[in-house]
C-alpha cells in the first residue's frame, strides 16, 4: 500500500455536540496520511457520520483542532471553502442525489461547479458511468434506480473530479455482500492511484476481510485503532 | 429550453407566478410611462407657443362704425410696433375672423354688422414688460392684452407635475417588481435548501449557485416583461386609433423616439429581476455554512 508521511487530516482533542445536547464526539485524536486507506467503525449512533461531517467541512468542531490539508478549519474563510471541498469526494449515507437531474448530470456536477468544459465533462462522465456499469442509464432519473444503482451513482459523483480524499458513509449499506466487496475493490483501486480513503461502516466482517487501518468509535471516543498492515 | 440548471427552480409555484406578475407590472409601467411621455410632449408644445407671441384685442364700443374701429386697430398696431421688443404686429383681417367664426354663426351672417372684437397678432423678439405695454395701450380705448397666457402658464405647470407623478409611479412599479422578485427568490431558496447544500458540499462557490437563480430570474423577468410590454403597446395603439377618429389638433401624439423608450421597459424588468435575485441569493448563501 502506498503510504507517505504527508498528513492530510489531523484531529486534536476534537469535540462536537448538537445544540445543547451531550458531546457526541469527545477528545478525538488521530491523523490520516496521504494515500492511506482506513475504515471507520462503530455501532449505529457511535458518531461515524458526525466525524465524517467534520472532515467534509459541513460542521465545525465545538472544541479542539481539525486540520485538513494543512489548514486549521476554524480559520478557513468562506471563499476558501469551495476549493477545499473540491479536494474531498463524499458518498453520503443517503446518497443525496439530485432527483431532478439525470444520472449523467448528477455525476457531472463536481466537474461543472469547478468550471470544466463540456467536452471534458462528457468524456469523463461517460467513461466513469461505463466503468461502474451504468452506461445504459445515463438519462435515468435517480428515483427510478435501485438502491444499488443509486449507490454507484453516488460513488461515481464522489470520485469523478479525482479528489485527494474520499469519504464514504456506509457505502455498502444498501447492497448485498457480493456487491459490497466489488465496491471495496473500486475504492482500493482509487486508493492505489493515490486517493486517501475513509469508509465508515458498521459491517465488521467486511472490515476484517479487507484488513486496512481501522478507527473504532465507541460512545463518542476513538477506543480502538489498528495500524494499516503492509500487504 | 433555457440554459442547463442544477436547481429545479421552475417547480416552485411562487416562482412560476413571477412572469405573470412581472407582465402585469410592465403593462402598468408601459401605460404610465406612455401617459407621462404624452403629457411631456403636450407641455412642450404649450410652452413653445407661450413664448415669443401674444395677442392684443380691441373691443368695439357701442354704435361705433367699423371704419372708426379700423382706425383704433391701426393706432394700437402703431403703438405696438413702436414698443421695443415687438418684432411684428398685424391686425388679423376681418375675413379671417369671420372664417374662424363661420362654424358658429353660419355662412349667411354679415360679420361686419356684428360688434366683434378685433385681434392683433404680435410676435416678440425678447421677453417684454407686460405692465409697461398695457400702459402704452391705454392710449387706445378698448385695447388690451389677451391674457390667455396666464392659464397657459398654469396648464404647463400642471402638465409638468403630471409628468413628475408619472416618473414617480414608474419608479414605484419598479420597486414593487423588485420586492416581488425578493419574495419569489426567498421562497426558491427555502424550497431548494437541500440541493443548495449538496452543491455547496460538492464545492460549488456561492457565485455558481447565485448565477443559476439570477439566470432564471432574468429569463422570467424578460418573458413577463415582453408580454406586458406587448399588451401595453397594443392598448396604446388601440387608444390612439380611437383618438385619431377625433378631430384632435389638441391631442398630443406619440413621437418616434417614444417607442424605444417604452421598449426599454421589458429589458429593465429583466435586469431588475436578475440583480435582485442575485443580491438576495448571495446574501442568503453568505449566512450559510
Ligand atoms: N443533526 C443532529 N442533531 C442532533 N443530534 C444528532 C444529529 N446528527 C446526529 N446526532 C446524534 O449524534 C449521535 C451520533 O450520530 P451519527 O454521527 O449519525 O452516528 P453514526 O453515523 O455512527 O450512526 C447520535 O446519538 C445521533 O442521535
Ligand atoms: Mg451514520
Amino acid at each position: 500500500m502506498a503510504t507517505s508521511n504527508n498528513t492530510i487530516v489531523k484531529f486534536e482533542k476534537v469535540g462536537i455536540r448538537y445544540g445543547t445536547g451531550p458531546e457526541v464526539l469527545r477528545d478525538i485524536n488521530f491523523d490520516l496520511a496521504e494515500a492511506s486507506f482506513s475504515f471507520l467503525t462503530g455501532v449505529s449512533g457511535a458518531g461515524k457520520s458526525s466525524l465524517l461531517r467534520l472532515m467534509y467541512l459541513a460542521t465545525r468542531p465545538n472544541r479542539g483542532l481539525v486540520t485538513m490539508f494543512g489548514k486549521d478549519v476554524t480559520t478557513v474563510t468562506r471563499n476558501e471553502l469551495p476549493a477545499i471541498r473540491r479536494n474531498i469526494g463524499v458518498v453520503f449515507q443517503d446518497f443525496r442525489l439530485l432527483n431532478h437531474l439525470n444520472i449523467f448530470d448528477n455525476v457531472a456536477l463536481p466537474l461543472r461547479v469547478s468550471g470544466a468544459p463540456e467536452d471534458v465533462v462528457d468524456k469523463h462522465v461517460s467513461e466513469l458511468l461505463t466503468w461502474v456499469g451504468l452506461a445504459d442509464h445515463l438519462k435515468a432519473l435517480p428515483p427510478t434506480l435501485s438502491g444499488g444503482q443509486k449507490q454507484r451513482v453516488a460513488i461515481a459523483r464522489a470520485v469523478i473530479a479525482r479528489p485527494r480524499l474520499l469519504l464514504a458513509d456506509e457505502p455498502t449499506g444498501n447492497v448485498n455482500d457480493a456487491i459490497a466487496v466489488r465496491l471495496l475493490y473500486l475504492f482500493e483501486e482509487l486508493n492505489r492511484v493515490g486517493t486517501t480513503v475513509v469508509i465508515a461502516t458498521h459491517n465488521e466482517a467486511l472490515v476484517d476481510r479487507f484488513g486496512h487501518a481501522q478507527l473504532h468509535l465507541d460512545k463518542g471516543s476513538i477506543t480502538h485503532r489498528r495500524v494499516e498492515p503492509n500487504s | 429550453m433555457g440554459p442547463r440548471s442544477d436547481l429545479p427552480l421552475s417547480d416552485n409555484p411562487a416562482i412560476r407566478i413571477l412572469p405573470w406578475i412581472i407582465a402585469l407590472m410592465v403593462y402598468l409601467a408601459t401605460l404610465t410611462l406612455a401617459g407621462g411621455l404624452l403629457v411631456a410632449t403636450m407641455a412642450d408644445e404649450w410652452s413653445r407657443s407661450l413664448t415669443g407671441a401674444l395677442t392684443v384685442q380691441v373691443t368695439p364700443t357701442k354704435s361705433e362704425s367699423s371704419v372708426e374701429l379700423d382706425a383704433r386697430v391701426a393706432q394700437a398696431t402703431r403703438t405696438l410696433l413702436k414698443t421695443p421688443g415687438v418684432k411684428s404686429a398685424h391686425a388679423i383681417p376681418l375675413a379671417e375672423i369671420s372664417a374662424m367664426l363661420e362654424p358658429w354663426l353660419g355662412p349667411e351672417s354679415n360679420i361686419a354688422d356684428l360688434p366683434l372684437p378685433r385681434l392683433i397678432a404680435v410676435t416678440l423678439d425678447r421677453e417684454l414688460d407686460r405692465e409697461a405695454l398695457a400702459q402704452r395701450l391705454q392710449k387706445t380705448p378698448g385695447a388690451e392684452i389677451d391674457d390667455h397666457e396666464y392659464w397657459r402658464t398654469h396648464l404647463v405647470m400642471f402638465l409638468r407635475s403630471l409628468e413628475i407623478v408619472a416618473v414617480i409611479m414608474v419608479s414605484l412599479i419598479g420597486v414593487t417588481t423588485a420586492t416581488i422578485v425578493v419574495f419569489a427568490t426567498r421562497s426558491g431558496l427555502a424550497v431548494h435548501l437541500e440541493v443548495i447544500e449538496v452543491l455547496h458540499l460538492i464545492g460549488a462557490p456561492d457565485d455558481y449557485i447565485a448565477s443559476q437563480f439570477q439566470r432564471h430570474a432574468q429569463r422570467l423577468g424578460f418573458i413577463g416583461g415582453v408580454a406586458g410590454g406587448v399588451f401595453g403597446v397594443a392598448t396604446l395603439l388601440g387608444l390612439s386609433t380611437l383618438a385619431g377618429n377625433l378631430d384632435g389638433a389638441a391631442l398630443p401624439s406619440f413621437q418616434n423616439w417614444h417607442w424605444p423608450v417604452l421598449a426599454a421597459l421589458p429589458i429593465a424588468s429583466a435586469y431588475i429581476a436578475k440583480w435582485t435575485a442575485r443580491r438576495i441569493v448571495i446574501r442568503a448563501l453568505t449566512s450559510m455554512v
